[in-house]
């Protein structure tokens, strides 16, 4: 039943629909600018700036010697290895006060009580050497490292720095298809891209954010340094002599993390032109006046904001991830464990890649951090070789203080120089940690970026691993 | 800054008055609606008066939904909605159809706009649309300590004037003015200042005569709507929410509200 | 442990699988893109193109037959015929010797064709950075693919748009669409001011070359010559000389203007650092959301704005735009026009390198 009202509102849609065609396409523009002309005569009575030369002379010639030719990049680059420096050097400390603490402290007592109460050893696995053991690796390894990075980033932003770091880094990103601030992101990323995926709020583009969620993997985050480092370290430091071993394994980690931009411009520039191409893309960016940083709430809004949410997203996902590490190592079919049943089956294919089956199943086991790899590849070398006598039993995770001993593990689970180079590759290059590819969700809202993420990086790594495997197996034989 | 310490001692100043009630809030006798531009320390307003640490951080676009709190203030008791910050209320995002809808729909009996004071022209252009819309508006010249670094000097009562609404002027980081602002929503909200919002007089010949036609229609149909220009426009701009509201009466059923209110 | 190839086969097996990867996944050359091309051609699709065409005969008052229907959807006679004769049999079509008429119906199957591209093309141009050459292609199979309902839930969401990028106006749901108005620019004289309301995408050969020229609805042209031939005009700051037939395919309306509002732009990409001039407006090509983007910036006729820094590159420029600093990309510096703010000497001389330059 239609009433008259209804009847009389529809004319009335009907008419608006006929004046706008009568208006042709430009009317709305016509309506913004006749607001900002009443704005301006308004701005213009109320408002009087004096001497807005001097007001901005300071901003002025800092902006001509940041963005200078000659002086722009040597002074970003020199602040951002400050601020890594300090992350790196800041972090050991307290990183060891806590392993010592959660690790080599509460470990043992915790294990201690449940066998006190009589526990049975099944479940005493599965929560202390299982789920506790995930989650004290992830706080130990990844709080301060953040803790110390992102208050220093945010105080760089806060300053006003970062927006001049985008805005000098444009032109180059601009070239991959990319937003200046991917920069900014990317930086973000070395330091966790879980963070570093949140972040690319600032791109306020659809197009150039998605490129940026999708590449900030290529950052080498902190859980991944470790591992590098000490790879580099055993294998690379050691084929030259001891005096250059420190150099030379630092040049290795380094060109890792180099060849991860080089690899996040190039996807992003492949990006561009494929399948985000016909996403929307806009660009302006804008430089705040240069202001004092707020200390106090610059700490509270990177502990909070940004070092909180990662590590309980972390934890969260560690502690299942940490009872699934114990289950593949204690649930036996027959003679073997899970473990060993994957390795022994992989292991074949593994090759092909330079890789092997232990890797493959530590990169799977330990997606929720990235920290985990190394004690997880660890107790599987044992396991699956083995050894006896060293770690912690069957389905913990463990570290050893000499580089040495974890060398004579490594290698007695037949490692050579040829698989730690495609480890440091595959580390740089596969899917994101689990709490990454949540974050990725939570921003995307979308399934299929998230799969694209993940899928992403985890092929290009097992390409790269594939042929440089090959090739060089081609060129020493 | 001495007007806000003069102040202190006139009979207006209620302080002990303000009670911050967070978000539980059920009953309240004044809805308020806090508008502005993105990075405009809108949220900081909005931490002072409920005493939530709603945090926005540096990332913008992540009050995409709108949040709520309240306060108490001589007696009566306020909510506040914190919109969504956004550069303008024409165009079709997500966070502007928001805004835009709550404060037509939502009907605040204030809307609070804070403006960055040291780029106020620009923000000028959000506060004109706002006005558009809503006959009671207070705007907040925020970052005032900012703007006197930068010697930018603004005549508040000129302001003022010209936009028919109170000016306040804050330092929201250092908590200043924020007195004085709860005072001004009250005088507003209670009908003690009468507002004359400043509307845009003219678009062009053609724009005016299709806004006219469209209002003289709408006028048969919906009395007692004050803003009947506004939807006009928002009619031609295609706005689905009003397009659904003249059609389904829904827009009659706020006029009557208004009158009954 | 041994591997069983060796590494010349694995190179070449991983090589192949490669290859063959890429060529599946190619995105619009690779297999699965082309497939799902291929099967969308089908009988509705065609009979859907007919109507449309017809449709579009009957609005702008061209006679339609046969022949033209047939050139048009680039089918043989004989096709084109069997399409015809099965809209017919299904109502929508009546055939009176040469002349075919739409009946009501195909009227309003028509329409709902219509407004689904339509609107479809907007969204490309709006929401996506899909290239203007690709809009229409893409509305084409959108329009086949997509209901009344789908559509409208779409146009919602963009504010109800009327007209398509190209200037069209979009029929609404109940199939109310204005009638047609406006004159070929070939039509116009020496002096006449107009602005151009659509830019026909058909044939794409001709398409290509107008957007090559940067024309766009919504520029004003000023017409400085006519020959039986060629017409020469100024738009968007520049001067054009196109050939009659092409200019056919241009809609204008005329403006009743004595002065043109200005028949060279400088754009904002042209500004020096330090120097300071007026915004005169946006170029019509920039449009969705990188529009809204610049006016909120406070981008709009009549703003002051001064270049003031620029990127250890040269490129992002930061201007000095209502009181905030902002950088754009030249790119997007050369969609906006401006009105140089130095003495009369110096702008002359300005101006003079600038076409110099171009």
């Amino acid at each position: 039943m239609y009433d008259h009202q209804e009847i009389e509102n529809d004319e009335i849609i009907s008419l608006t629909n006929t004046l706008r065609w009568e208006l042709g396409i430009d009317f709305h523009d016509k309506i913004i600018e006749s607001i900002y002309a009443d704005a301006t005569k308004i701005a213009k009575q109320s408002i009087r700036v004096e001497d807005a030369k001097n007001s901005t002379i300071f901003d002025q010639k800092v902006d001509s010697i940041i963005t200078s030719k000659w002086f722009g990049f040597p002074i970003m680059f020199l602040l951002l290895a400050i601020v890594f420096w300090i992350t790196v050097a800041g972090a050991n400390i307290p990183s060891s006060w806590l392993a010592a603490l959660l690790l080599d402290t509460v470990h043992p007592f915790l294990k201690n009580i449940a066998a006190q109460i009589g526990m049975p050893w099944w479940l005493d696995g599965v929560l202390i050497d299982g789920a506790y053991m995930a989650f004290a690796w992830v706080v130990s390894v990844m709080l301060p490292p953040m803790a110390i990075f992102f208050p220093l980033f945010t105080l760089l932003e806060d300053l006003g720095y970062l927006p001049r770091v985008a805005f000098n880094m444009d032109s180059l990103f601009r070239k991959a298809g990319a937003h200046g601030k991917q920069a900014l992101t990317m930086s973000m990323g070395f330091g966790c891209n879980a963070a570093g995926v949140v972040a690319t709020r600032v791109i306020d583009s659809p197009r150039e954010r998605l490129i940026a969620i999708i590449t900030n993997n290529f950052s080498l985050c902190n859980g991944r340094w470790p591992t590098q480092i000490l790879i580099a370290t055993i294998f690379i430091g050691s084929l030259v002599p001891p005096h250059y071993a420190g150099l030379v394994s630092a040049a290795a980690v380094v060109s890792i993390a180099v060849l991860g931009i080089v690899f996040s411009l190039l996807v992003s520039w492949g990006l561009s032109k494929s399948i985000l191409r016909g996403e929307a893309s806009t660009f302006s960016l804008e430089l705040p006046p240069y202001r004092p940083p707020r200390i106090l709430q610059t700490l509270y809004t990177s502990l909070i904001d940004r070092t909180m949410l990662v590590l309980w997203r972390a934890i969260v996902f560690a502690i299942p991830a940490g009872i699934v590490i114990w289950l593949v190592a204690n649930i036996y079919i027959g003679e073997l464990s899970l473990a060993e049943y994957f390795i022994d089956w992989s292991n074949p294919f593994a090759l092909y890649f330079g890789l092997n089956g232990v890797i493959l199943l530590a990169y799977i086991i330990a997606i929720p951090a990235n920290e985990i790899v190394i004690p997880t590849i660890l107790m599987l070398t044992v396991i699956n070789s083995g050894l006896t006598g060293i770690g912690e039993g069957a389905g913990v995770m463990f570290e050893l203080d000499s580089v040495a001993d974890t060398k004579r593990i490594l290698t007695a689970g037949g490692w050579t120089l040829l698989t730690a180079v495609n480890l440091m590759l595959f580390s740089l290059l596969h899917n994101p940690c689990s709490t990454t590819l949540y974050t990725i969700y939570k921003e995307t809202k979308s399934m299929k970026w998230t799969t694209i993420s993940a899928l992403l990086p985890l092929t290009l790594g097992f390409i790269v691993c594939f042929f440089v495997t090959q090739l060089w197996l081609l060129f020493s034989s | 800054m001495s007007k806000q310490r003069a102040c202190e001692n006139c009979q207006a100043y209620r302080k002990e008055h303000l009670i911050r009630l967070g978000i539980g809030i059920d009953q309240y006798d004044y809805i308020i609606a806090l508008a502005g531009n993105p990075n405009t320390g809108k949220s900081t307003v909005f931490n002072n008066l409920t005493g939530l640490r709603q945090h926005t951080g540096n990332w913008p676009g992540k009050t995409v939904t709108r949040a709520e709190g309240g306060y108490s203030f001589a007696g009566k008791q306020y909510k506040l909605v914190d919109l969504p910050g956004t550069y303008s209320l024409l165009s079709t995002s997500k966070e502007e159809e928001v805004a835009r809808d709550f404060i037509l729909f939502g009907r605040p009996d204030v809307t609070v706009i804070v403006a960055d004071a040291t780029r106020l022209e620009r923000n000028l252009n959000l506060v004109l649309q706002i006005l558009e819309i809503t006959d009671k508006a207070v705007l907040c010249l925020n970052l005032m300590d900012e703007a006197e670094r930068n010697h930018i000097t603004i005549n508040e009562r000129t302001l003022s004037k010209a936009l028919g609404i109170p000016v306040v002027t804050a330092v929201a980081r250092q908590k200043k003015g924020m007195d004085v602002l709860i005072n001004t929503i009250e005088n507003v909200a209670t009908g003690k200042y009468m507002c004359k919002p400043h509307r845009v007089k003219s678009f062009s010949p053609k724009l005016d005569h299709a806004v006219a036609l469209l209002v003289e229609k709408l006028s048969k149909e919906f009395k007692n709507i004050p803003n009947l220009k506004w939807v006009a426009l928002r009619l031609l701009e295609g706005d689905q929410r009003i397009i659904e509201a003249v059609r389904t009466k829904e827009l009659g059923q706020l006029g009557e509200d208004l009158k009954s209110a | 442990m041994e591997l069983i190839l060796n590494p010349i086969t694995s190179l070449i097996i991983g090589t192949v699988f490669l290859i063959l990867l890429s060529w599946i996944l190619w995105p619009r050359k690779g297999l699965i893109s082309l497939w799902s091309k291929r099967s969308k051609n089908t009988k509705q699709k065609l009979q859907e193109d007919a109507l449309k065409f017809i449709f579009d005969c009957e609005y702008k008052h061209k006679s339609c037959g046969l022949h033209t229907i047939s050139g048009n959807m680039n089918i043989s006679t004989n096709k084109a015929a069997k399409v015809l004769g099965q809209l017919q049999s299904i109502g929508l079509i009546v055939m009176k010797e040469d002349q075919i008429r739409l009946t009501d119906a195909g009227r309003s199957d028509a329409l709902k064709i219509i407004r689904i591209h339509r609107i479809w093309e907007r969204y490309l141009a709006d929401e996506t950075a899909i290239d203007n050459l690709e809009w229409h292609q893409g509305a084409d199979s959108q329009e086949h693919l997509m209901s009344l309902k789908e559509v409208d839930v779409l146009a919602a969401t963009m504010g109800n748009p009327v007209f398509d990028p190209h200037g069209d106006p979009i029929p609404t749901t109940n199939g109310e669409l204005p009638t047609y108005q406006g004159q070929s620019l070939s039509s116009l004289k020496e002096g006449d001011i107009a602005r151009i309301t659509h830019i026909e995408d058909e044939p794409s050969t001709i398409y290509a070359q107008l957007v090559a020229l940067d024309l766009h609805p919504g520029m004003e042209v000023y017409i400085m010559d006519v020959t039986d031939e060629n017409i020469q005009f100024a738009a968007n700051g520049k001067e054009c000389i196109l050939n009659i037939l092409f200019a056919s395919n241009i809609t204008v309306e005329k403006l009743s203007k004595i002065e043109p509002t200005q028949k060279k732009y400088q754009t904002l990409s042209s500004l020096n650092v330090g120097d300071k001039a007026q915004v005169i407006g946006i170029s019509p090509k920039c449009r969705g959301q990188e529009r809204i983007r610049l006016m909120d910036l406070g981008i709009v006729p009549g703003t002051e704005i001064s270049a003031v820094l620029k990127s250890a590159f040269g490129d992002p420029t930061a201007y000095k735009i209502m009181g905030a600093t902002i950088a754009i990309r030249k790119k997007q510096a050369d969609n906006i026009y401006i009105k140089s703010m130095l003495n009369k000497n110096e702008q002359t001389a300005s101006m003079r390198e600038l076409s110099g330059v171009s």
